[in-house]
């Protein structure tokens, strides 16, 4: 079942939380909106879920207008960041909640109970109050809660942040399998890009009430389309240099650094100021791009690469080294930006170029 | 043990007596016959200690003109107590739920307007409360007392409910929705289980404030329902005859005893509903 978003606006008071929301997930795919706190996208899933009312727009459902339905009407099961179980309800009690509620037979609710309890490896801990489990327990309960509902769409609400990192791969990777096998249409919101980028078939990144893109993890990783999304995703961060453009060279205080290889999507014009992007593993020694002259600062050895850190004029780049290669470095170095895999974007629109 | 501990010791066994010593007194007397109180002094231990001032006081001490003793207003409080305590609570409890959970527009002048409720002093409006009472019928009657208990227990309940449903997380209420559960629904089988303790809180400071109510009951009630503390003052402030003091003594306990009872068994989630209160709230 897909779900559309069309012109979705809301505010709080004086305050515009969400500003012309647009978005459309297709059926069975994994898309995460993915930004940083206040950015509008716990407010956009609780649209969708129907839980706050919104103040303009329409919400589609599987093709049908939903916009002024309850949630439990929607078609949709929810998990939660704080799990939201009930505290005095066994797990068995919480998980059959919804069910009773839609009085289904009590045959098919048991059904149901033992199938999602099975998947999520939960069976022996049915009759516990929430209470007497650990996070990770309460959080597979808390899906094992939405996949009773056998909804064909779930929307997941950061439920891996209240998690430890150990226990948080392991969830993820659990999310990972569920989605494989039961192919529902997921939103899944977070503010971890790690997640979002193992995760999601498609992430929506936003900012300030807006998507700012939405693409596949690898597009938006490849050729973001803002200044902010290049910047927000990725870790160790993109670099960015302060540029002119002028006549297909970058200037950068002295040095010119020709574009040759870039595929502009839009030609500037002369003396646009600009950001060049280039992420770390695309500055190396010896590799392809324009070779520029720096000064070693330091190395930052991190397990499978190594960070290097070089001076370029008043800039510092960082590159991702193989730990080998990166002991020997020091002094002057050359180093090669790799144009033809880097990102320029108009400083005044911080729109990709 | 060092010299200020011992000094901490003393103090607080100078203050257990202060109050103790009373409640001694009272005890004492109401288990002497009048010829020793007449005779000894009121720290004297009882020389043959008896009931009879308790039964006297419970069934034929004097109140006005007639003499059935407190036992009426005993059983007219009770009338008055279960319905108040058992309507203002739930009362309080569903509003509190309400306005803490689903957050209605206007949720927090409403609020507003509860605490200015809870906190003026109700002699203001007594008169007012009487024209309105006896415009609708209600003037000293037992519904008419049950009401005005009803009316003025609801701030503070609704406040407190209000504080303990407002310390919940946003999501218990969501995930009910999601699961497709309406107002009632989520009240009955998500709300009112986890309140437990803020209840036994409720009714505790309901039946006490309700039990030792005075003013409100010998206003509102009528002669009719006049609840036990009424019916105690008219026994103490008897003017004819003699003073019986083991019988006022006696009255006076047992008037006092049930809002006790109710402490003593509920002591424990008192506490716990106190301090549940007040990190949640």
């Amino acid at each position: 079942m897909s779900v559309n978003v069309q012109g979705l606006r809301k505010s709080y008071g004086a305050l515009d939380v969400l500003k012309d929301i647009n978005l459309d997930v297709r059926e069975g795919e994994f898309t995460v909106l993915l930004g940083p706190s206040g950015c509008g996208k716990s407010t956009l899933l609780s649209a969708i879920a129907g839980l706050d009312p919104i103040n303009a727009g329409r919400i589609d459902i599987a093709g049908i207008d939903v916009t002024d339905r309850d949630p439990a009407a929607r078609g949709i099961a929810m998990v939660f960041q704080s799990y939201a179980l009930y505290p005095t309800m066994t797990v068995r009690g919480n998980m059959t909640f919804g069910l009773r509620v839609k009085r289904l037979p009590k045959p098919e609710i048991e059904k149901r109970l033992t199938w999602a309890a099975d998947m999520l490896q939960i069976t022996d801990l049915l009759d516990r109050k929430p209470g007497q489990l650990s996070g990770g327990q309460r959080q597979r309960v808390a899906i094992g809660r939405a996949l009773v509902q056998q909804a064909r769409v779930f929307l997941f609400d950061e439920p891996l942040s209240n998690l430890d990192a150990k226990l948080r791969a392991e969830m993820r990777v659990e999310i990972k399998r569920l989605h494989r096998e039961l192919a529902p249409t997921v939103v899944y919101v977070t503010h971890d890009q790690i997640e979002a980028m193992t995760l999601a078939s498609r992430i929506a990144v936003m900012r300030g009430g807006r998507i700012e893109q939405y693409a596949t993890p690898d597009e938006l990783y490849e050729r973001p389309a803002t200044l902010f999304v290049a910047g927000f995703v990725g870790a160790p961060a993109m670099n960015f240099l302060p540029v002119i453009l002028r006549g297909g060279v970058a200037e950068l205080g002295a040095l010119r650094i020709p574009l040759d290889a870039y595929r502009f999507t839009s030609p500037p014009a002369d003396g646009t100021p600009a950001v060049l992007g280039v992420r770390p593993e695309h500055v190396t020694i010896g590799g392809p791009g324009v070779a520029v002259a720096t000064e070693t600062l330091f190395m930052e050895p991190m397990g499978a690469d190594t960070l290097g850190w070089f001076q370029l004029g008043a800039q510092r780049l960082s590159a991702r080294l193989a730990p080998q290669l990166a002991r020997g470095i020091d002094g002057a170095q050359t180093v090669a930006l790799d144009i033809a895999n880097a990102s320029i974007f108009d400083q005044a629109t911080e729109l990709r170029l | 043990m060092s010299v200020g501990r011992i000094g901490l010791y003393i103090f607080l066994a100078g203050a257990a007596l202060f109050f103790a010593i009373p409640l001694l007194i009272v005890v004492m007397t109401s288990l002497k016959p009048m010829d020793e109180i007449r005779a000894g002094s009121i720290f004297a231990w009882p020389m043959a200690p008896g009931f009879a001032a308790w039964v006297k006081a419970w069934s034929s001490a004097c109140t006005g003109l007639a003499c059935n003793g407190i036992q009426v207003g005993f059983w007219n409080s009770f009338q008055i107590l279960i319905p108040s305590v058992v309507l203002s609570v739930s009362a309080g409890a569903i509003n509190g739920y309400a306005l803490a959970q689903w957050k209605p527009p206007g949720a927090n002048m409403l609020l507003t307007a509860l605490m200015l409720g809870a906190f003026i002093p109700y002699q203001v409006i007594l008169y007012p409360m009487v024209k309105i009472m006896s415009n609708v019928g209600l003037y000293n009657s037992l519904p008419g007392i049950v009401a005005i208990h009803i009316i003025f227990g609801l701030p503070v309940m609704t406040l407190i409910f209000r504080n303990f449903y407002a310390g919940l997380p946003d999501e218990l209420l969501k995930a009910a929705r999601v699961d497709g559960a309406g107002f009632w629904r989520i009240f009955w089988e998500i709300m009112l289980p986890i309140s437990v303790n803020i209840l036994v809180v409720a009714v505790i400071l309901q039946v006490t404030g309700i039990w030792n109510d005075y003013l409100l009951g010998l206003i509102f009630a009528g002669r009719e329902y006049a609840p036990m503390t009424v019916q105690l003052n008219l026994i103490v402030n008897s003017q004819m005859g003699e003073q019986e003091h083991n019988v006022n003594m006696a009255a006076t306990l047992l008037t006092a005893l049930p809002p006790l009872l109710v402490y003593v068994a509920s002591g424990r989630y008192f506490v716990r509903g106190i301090t549940a209160g007040a990190v949640k709230g």
